[in-house]
């Protein structure tokens, strides 16, 4: 997952994305003003979730919001608000926020939030997402497949995570690059294909069923096996 | 110890009414005793007359005169007969019934004179005429014209009963009237303070919550409670604009407050995640103790800023000592200095500077606070120029830079508080400015700013000369 950072102060900016990459293990890019955090939410495939502070040099967090909404993008918005007025949190609902959490917030709120924000941007409501009889425990970062748990590298898991909040979606490789790093990292596409083949290793070659299947020139799918899905139904 | 105002207006009507009821009392007994003297006089002379007119001349000359007592006009009282008394030209008593120790006056030279005298304990009044004539028509008389001398006595027994009945008729009225006059009063009174009461009503209804002071059109309108009124809004108007400014300043500090806060709260919070190295845990400890330092900072400015508002709120002058301008300017470009030179930029002072009225940390604080704002908006290599110019009885002090300017939409709320440049790469917390206004306000002064984007920016900063 990868996340968009819009906080003018640099300390609780670095916090944020502190709590974000280390708790959740997201990627996260930081924008200093309004201007520049429209320009990147606006940009490319798009981040899973944005964070908005309301009070922003240039560019107001409000007017990013209405603007960046105006292009019909449909990424969480997640605001960092000073104000707990009742009407500026009506406002902000209107103008396209999702949820919203009040300064001084706790940490380990503002994280469930944002995991909660996006897995319902990606149609999911349970925080452990399943796919057959494989199990993503997103609050606890832990693997399962047929009961067993199951050790991965934390770049394995973040790639299992992206494509389990969305089975049966084809998912590029460059939208993977995208949601699993940060703005400014340098992106090797073969690194995808490492993480999918060290996936396939953990998760697939114990089992009889295939989960993670290729489809070439298109990207990768998380299937579980058609029949025993509708039978565990 | 409380005191009805409508007792008292009450009192006042009653008190003066008592006074005009007595006043009228006496006056009515004493123009109804003059009538009934005068009344009485006139009786009393009749009957004198009618004594006068029983006498006769005897039928022979040597003979005395005679008088008729039986034609005597009755008594007007049975237990207290009338006197009378007549007597010839030489003396002789013609007829008397005035008791033996009666002592009747001398007749005076003509004419009618009265007198009183007490009888038995009976006060009487009477009357004595001389040189009347007698009234026998018979012709011719006998023996030359005789003149007499009448006197005629009765008690004004009953016209003191009559003087106080007529007392009584017209104090008993007023008494009467006087109360219907207090009730009416005290009714009327009580009406006509309506209008307090209703001022009362919306005094009492005026809560942080509610400013809205509007009498009536009647209270508006009444001439003695102008004054009041006019006095409670002037009033209500400061509170109401104190009370605005405490809660916009609460308000905007708690506002304010909270992004340093959660910097702090996140941070540990995002320290405490994991276990981490000693390395770690120090630098974060550092990064948290330098938010703390900023934090305090940011109360201090706070606080600093409350307190000087509050002053210049104050309507009183302040007194302050004298301060030569040019060495305190020269302290806060020295106080610059080493913020200066890590931005490359030069702080020069020129022109003319003289003496203001004001505490000398107060004012170098605007000016550090304005060479800052200079010096953090001025490209490297930059020249920034404190100029000083004496106006008559003002004194200005001009803070002009190079720098990037402020666009024509920010510049009317630069002196806001907490109001921050598009730049966020500037440090700071919006509030230099506002305490920089704030202390120039409250030392009777202005401040003033003209600014371009691209064009630099010039603060001008007027101050009343030392004693004006």
């Amino acid at each position: 997952m990868r996340v968009l950072v819009v906080e003018d102060e640099p300390r609780l900016a670095a916090n944020i994305a502190r709590g974000l990459r280390e708790n959740a293990g997201y990627a996260v890019d930081v924008a200093g003003d309004g201007e520049q955090g429209l320009f990147l939410a606006d940009e490319g495939s798009g981040y899973d979730l944005i964070v908005l502070d309301l009070m922003l040099p240039r560019l107001g967090g409000l007017e990013v919001l209405r603007r960046h909404r105006a292009q019909g993008r449909r990424t969480p918005v997640l605001v960092l608000s000073a104000r707990d007025e009742k009407e500026s949190v009506v406002e902000l609902l209107n103008a396209g926020a999702d949820d919203y959490v009040a300064k001084p917030f706790d940490l380990g709120e503002f994280l469930a939030r944002a995991k909660a924000l996006i897995r319902r941007g990606k149609g999911q409501s349970s925080p452990v997402l399943r796919a057959g009889d494989l199990e993503v425990n997103t609050v606890e970062r832990r693997v399962r497949r047929g009961g067993r748990d199951i050790t991965l590298a934390p770049m394995e898991y973040r790639v299992l995570e992206y494509l389990a909040h969305r089975p049966r979606a084809v998912i590029s490789k460059t939208e993977l690059l995208e949601h699993l790093y940060d703005y400014n990292w340098e992106k090797f596409s073969n690194v995808i294909e490492v993480y999918i083949s060290g996936l396939r290793r953990k998760l697939d070659d114990p089992f009889p069923d295939k989960l993670i299947h290729t489809l070439r020139g298109q990207g990768y799918v998380l299937r579980p096996p058609e029949n025993r899905a509708g039978a565990a139904k | 110890m409380r005191r009805s105002l409508t007792l008292r207006l009450v009192a006042i009507v009653v008190l003066s009414q008592l006074l005009l009821a007595a006043g009228l009392v006496w006056a009515g007994i004493i123009f109804t005793r003059g009538q009934l003297r005068r009344a009485f006089d006139s009786e009393l002379r009749g009957r004198m007359m009618s004594v006068a007119a029983l006498v006769r001349y005897p039928e022979s000359s040597g003979a005395p005169l005679l008088f008729d007592a039986s034609l005597l006009p009755p008594a007007r009282s049975r237990r207290h007969p009338a006197f009378y008394q007549v007597r010839s030209r030489n003396g002789a008593i013609v007829a008397s019934s005035f008791p033996g120790d009666v002592t009747l006056p001398a007749p005076s030279g003509e004419g009618q004179r009265l007198w009183h005298f007490t009888y038995n304990g009976v006060a009487y009044r009477g009357i004595v005429a001389t040189d009347l004539p007698v009234l026998d028509t018979e012709e011719p008389p006998p023996m030359p014209q005789q003149r007499l001398t009448v006197y005629y006595a009765a008690p004004p027994f009953d016209m003191d009963e009559e003087v106080a009945a007529a007392g009584f008729a017209i104090g008993g009225t007023s008494l009467v009237l006087l109360g219907l006059a207090a009730l009416f009063t005290g009714m009327a009174v009580r009406r006509e303070l309506d209008p307090l009461r209703e001022l009362a009503r919306q005094a009492a209804g005026i809560s942080p919550h509610n400013w809205d002071f509007s009498p009536g059109p009647r209270t508006a309108a009444t001439t003695e409670l102008i004054p009041l009124i006019q006095a409670l809004n002037l009033m209500l108007e400061r509170l109401h604009h104190s009370y605005q400014q405490q809660r916009d300043f609460m308000a905007d500090a708690a506002h304010h407050l909270k992004t340093p806060v959660a910097i702090l709260k996140s941070s540990l919070q995002s320290l405490l995640q994991r276990p981490r190295d000693a390395a770690e845990y120090e630098s974060s400890a550092q990064a948290s103790l330098l938010d703390v330092e900023r934090l305090e900072q940011l109360l201090q400015r706070m606080l600093r800023l409350a307190r000087i508002e509050q002053a210049a709120d104050d309507d009183r002058p302040r007194r302050a000592p004298e301060v030569e301008l040019e060495a305190n300017c020269q302290a806060a470009i020295e106080r610059v200095g080493p913020l200066a030179r890590s931005r490359q930029v030069e702080v020069r002072s020129s022109g003319e500077f003289s003496r203001v009225s004001a505490d000398g940390d107060d004012l170098e604080l605007v000016w550090l606070n304005l060479l800052e704002n200079a010096v953090q908006h001025s490209p490297p290599g930059a020249t920034i120029e404190l100029h000083g110019e004496v106006h008559g009885g003002e004194r200005e002090i001009a803070i002009r830079d190079a720098g990037s300017g402020i666009t024509a939409e920010d510049l009317p709320h630069v002196f806001d508080r907490f109001r921050r440049g598009q730049d966020s790469r500037v440090p700071g917390f919006g509030l230099g400015l506002a305490i920089a206004r704030s202390i120039v306000r409250a030392y009777g002064g202005n401040i003033a700013i003209e600014s371009a984007p691209g064009a630099g920016t010039t603060v001008r900063v007027r101050l009343p000369a030392a004693g004006a």
